[in-house]
């Protein structure tokens, strides 16, 4: 038997063996206590004081770096160095150090928890929870004193990661060459960790319970097929899974093998299949995979992975190859969607306390005009040298809408001025991700030339649920009642004002699920290049006419339960063999097994 | 018992001066940090007093611990050579509501 069998959730599929490599683990829990002799006390507070400088000059590395125009963001580093030199944090640990004789790291954690008492009393919400800053700022003192290693240049071989979280930046760090395989404790079946594999192409689980008790160095497989890892294997159950990620490749490449080929169902309906990408590398895997398209172009990554903010010379450069490379096809690209979990650890935190319905995407833009018209300008040029749209993510209203076309406007009659070239009928769409979006999507289909339904935050917002928190990850459940409602709401109203709709979230990407899109007559899905020649399969294996009557019935159903049994019916019906292999977003345990 | 010093009527070793907290949000963490800042570069001894609550003013912890909202009035306390020097310091940073220079 192998040491421990775990599961996780699925979020991009594919079978990995490798080595365990944890980042950022939660070290706190494993804090070594530990008296120290009498004479080994000035070696200890030396080591103290030396832990606090060494952070304290990372941290400073690190504010320099945050561009002059986000200055406020910078303002919390600022506060995490104060908090570094405060002499009353590393005074205190230091004479617990005299004192007691502790070892530095559990003298600091003493001194932490005296602040706490302190910052308790405090009646101001604000400032008492501004502790949690003492302890961040603490932590990092404390890793730097347990001398862990949180990079992957030591590493030799290949690595599966594993984390308690990954967010956005944890992942911008990492060496992509030398990573397999993705697991984290927290995390839901959409969250970043996932976004991040599939377009690695490797596979990844989320949720993942007792992962911290696998050790470094552990030889561990990840199956993302089925959500299990296995920790140090036996031979023969090495074996096992050695075929079965030889099946698995089969597989992938028996689908590929027709990506190219349109997507029509056997009754002539055509739907297109775009790609949502994050990078402009990422053109090869589009093309490769048959992607008819650019879906989604999100464009937050050249603002992430640096340390001032981009130019519209280097945006205009990149968006030019991007439009030029795919065209004649379409490429849509969406507006800054910062803000949030994305905007964190590069500019500092912006301190809500509910950043997912905070000043973020369009909101975050229209606060920041200069650097939205920056990008404004920079996709309009690029539009002159292909087959180019935009969207806003996050509209929530008709005002909002007219607020970024004026900004739009202003930036053609300045490209105008200058004499720059680009193309004055490029369409104009928006995201809807908002139940209000929904409620008002025949206002909105007005104001705009098409809709793209991100389903992943519509989803979170329509049932009030992260998406990325285990105990209620549960509920995020794409076939919902009242998701399929509000995006047949949505396609209802585009077509009503004849415009098109297209699909963006990981719904399009779901097996299961599209067979319903199709049935509501959705213009274009758009998803990871990775999945389109499976999906592309599945709808040349499909008839348009048993897809409505699918959504028929399953419109008629008033539980998620119910809902995906007949989907799921329909799909083992037709890909009998092949739907092992298939990975959804719909709760496994409801997979007839 | 002859030599009694009356303490009351001694100078204190000390110099002060009175503010008002008018930033908007009271001492919150960046105008603490501020404060800190700024009173970590002068030698004196500098302390900040609200009510009967007396804490360094060099350490952002303990002035996020006075919670002084806006409105409220904040004694400066400075003992050291460069005591005078520091509270004229201190004492604009609370006018510019901790903003600019």
């Amino acid at each position: 038997m192998a040491d421990s069998t775990l599961t996780g959730i699925p979020v991009a599929t594919g079978i990995a063996i490798g080595k365990a490599f944890f980042v950022n683990r939660n070290h706190m829990a494993n804090l070594p206590r530990h008296i120290v002799a009498a004479d080994d006390m000035p070696t200890e507070i030396e080591r103290l004081h030396a832990a606090f400088k060494s952070v304290e000059t990372e941290l400073a590395a690190i504010r320099e770096q945050v561009p002059e125009e986000l200055k406020s963001h910078g303002s919390l580093i600022d506060t995490h160095l104060m908090m570094l030199k405060d002499p009353k944090l590393s005074g205190a640990a230091q004479k617990y150090i005299e004192t007691l004789g502790l070892n530095a790291a559990w003298a600091l954690e003493k001194a932490v928890s005296d602040q706490e008492a302190a910052f308790e009393a405090i009646k101001d919400q604000y400032i008492r929870e501004r502790m949690q800053d003492v302890r961040v700022v603490a932590e990092k003192v404390q890793t730097k004193l347990m001398g862990v290693k949180t990079d992957l240049s030591s590493f030799s071989g290949r690595a599966i990661i594993m984390a308690h979280d990954l967010t956005p930046a944890d992942t911008v760090e990492l060496q992509v060459d030398k990573i397999t395989a993705f697991a984290t404790v927290r995390g839901g079946k959409t969250s970043h960790t996932g976004i991040m594999a599939r377009s690695l192409g490797i596979p990844a689980l989320v949720g993942v319970g007792r992962l911290e008790e696998v050790h470094d160095g552990d030889l561990v497989v990840i199956d993302g097929l089925t959500g299990k890892i296995v920790v140090n294997p036996t031979e023969s159950e090495l074996a096992e899974y050695n075929e079965r990620a030889a099946l698995f490749e089969e597989y992938t490449r028996k689908i590929r093998r027709h990506c190219h080929l349109p997507a029509e169902t056997f009754d002539g309906s055509r739907v297109m299949v775009h790609a949502n990408i994050e990078l402009v590398e990422e053109v090869t895997a589009v093309l490769d995979n048959g992607g008819e398209g650019v879906g989604l172009y999100r464009t937050e990554y050249a603002y992430l992975n640096r340390t001032s903010l981009p130019t519209e010379e280097e945006l205009a450069e990149k968006y030019i190859d991007l439009a030029a490379i795919m065209s004649p096809h379409k490429v849509v690209f969406r507006t800054l969607d910062l803000g949030s979990d994305k905007f964190i650890s590069t500019f500092g935190e912006l301190n809500e306390t509910n950043p997912a319905m905070g000043l973020r995407a369009i909101r975050f833009c229209l606060k920041n005009p200069q650097l939205f018209k920056t990008q404004l300008r920079a996709i309009l040029r690029a539009s002159a040298y292909g087959n180019v749209s935009l969207m806003f993510p996050m509209i929530s209203g008709v005002k909002e809408i007219r607020q970024a076309k004026a900004w739009l406007a202003q930036a053609k009659a300045e490209l105008r001025r200058e004499g720059v070239d680009y193309d004055p009928d490029m369409p104009i769409g928006t995201m809807i991700e908002l139940p209000a979006a929904v409620m008002i999507a025949e206002f909105l289909a007005h104001e705009v030339d098409f809709f793209s339904i991100g389903t992943n935050d519509l989803i979170q917002y329509s049932i009030g649920v992260d998406r990325t928190n285990r105990h209620v990850s549960y509920l995020y459940q794409p076939l919902h009642p009242a998701t399929l409602r509000a995006i047949k709401l949505v396609v209802d109203a585009a077509h009503q004002a004849g415009i098109e709709v297209s699909l963006c979230g990981e719904v399009a990407s779901d097996p299961f699920c599209v067979p319903l899109l199709l049935g509501m007559g959705i213009d274009s899905i758009s998803m990871t290049p990775q999945a389109i020649p499976g999906i592309k399969r599945i709808i040349r294996q499909t008839n348009m006419h048993d897809c409505r009557r699918l959504l028929k019935d399953v419109l008629e159903c008033r539980t998620v339960g119910r809902i995906n049994n007949l989907v799921m019916d329909n799909i083992f019906k037709h890909f009998p063999e092949e739907v092992t292999f298939f990975s959804s977003l719909l709760e496994n345990d409801e997979l007839p097994s | 018992m002859t030599e009694n010093n009356n303490m009351t009527d001694e100078a204190p070793d000390y110099v002060s001066r009175k503010v008002v907290v008018s930033s908007e949000n009271g001492l919150h963490a960046r105008p603490a940090g501020r404060l800190a800042q700024e009173a970590q570069t002068f030698d004196s001894e500098i302390s900040l007093v609200v009510e009967d609550q007396s804490v360094d003013a060099k350490s952002i912890l303990d002035i996020l611990t006075l919670a002084a909202g806006p409105g409220n009035m904040v004694e400066l306390r400075a003992k050291g050579a460069d005591a005078e020097a520091a509270l004229e310091r201190l004492e604009a940073l609370f006018l510019n509501k901790f903003e600019g220079a």
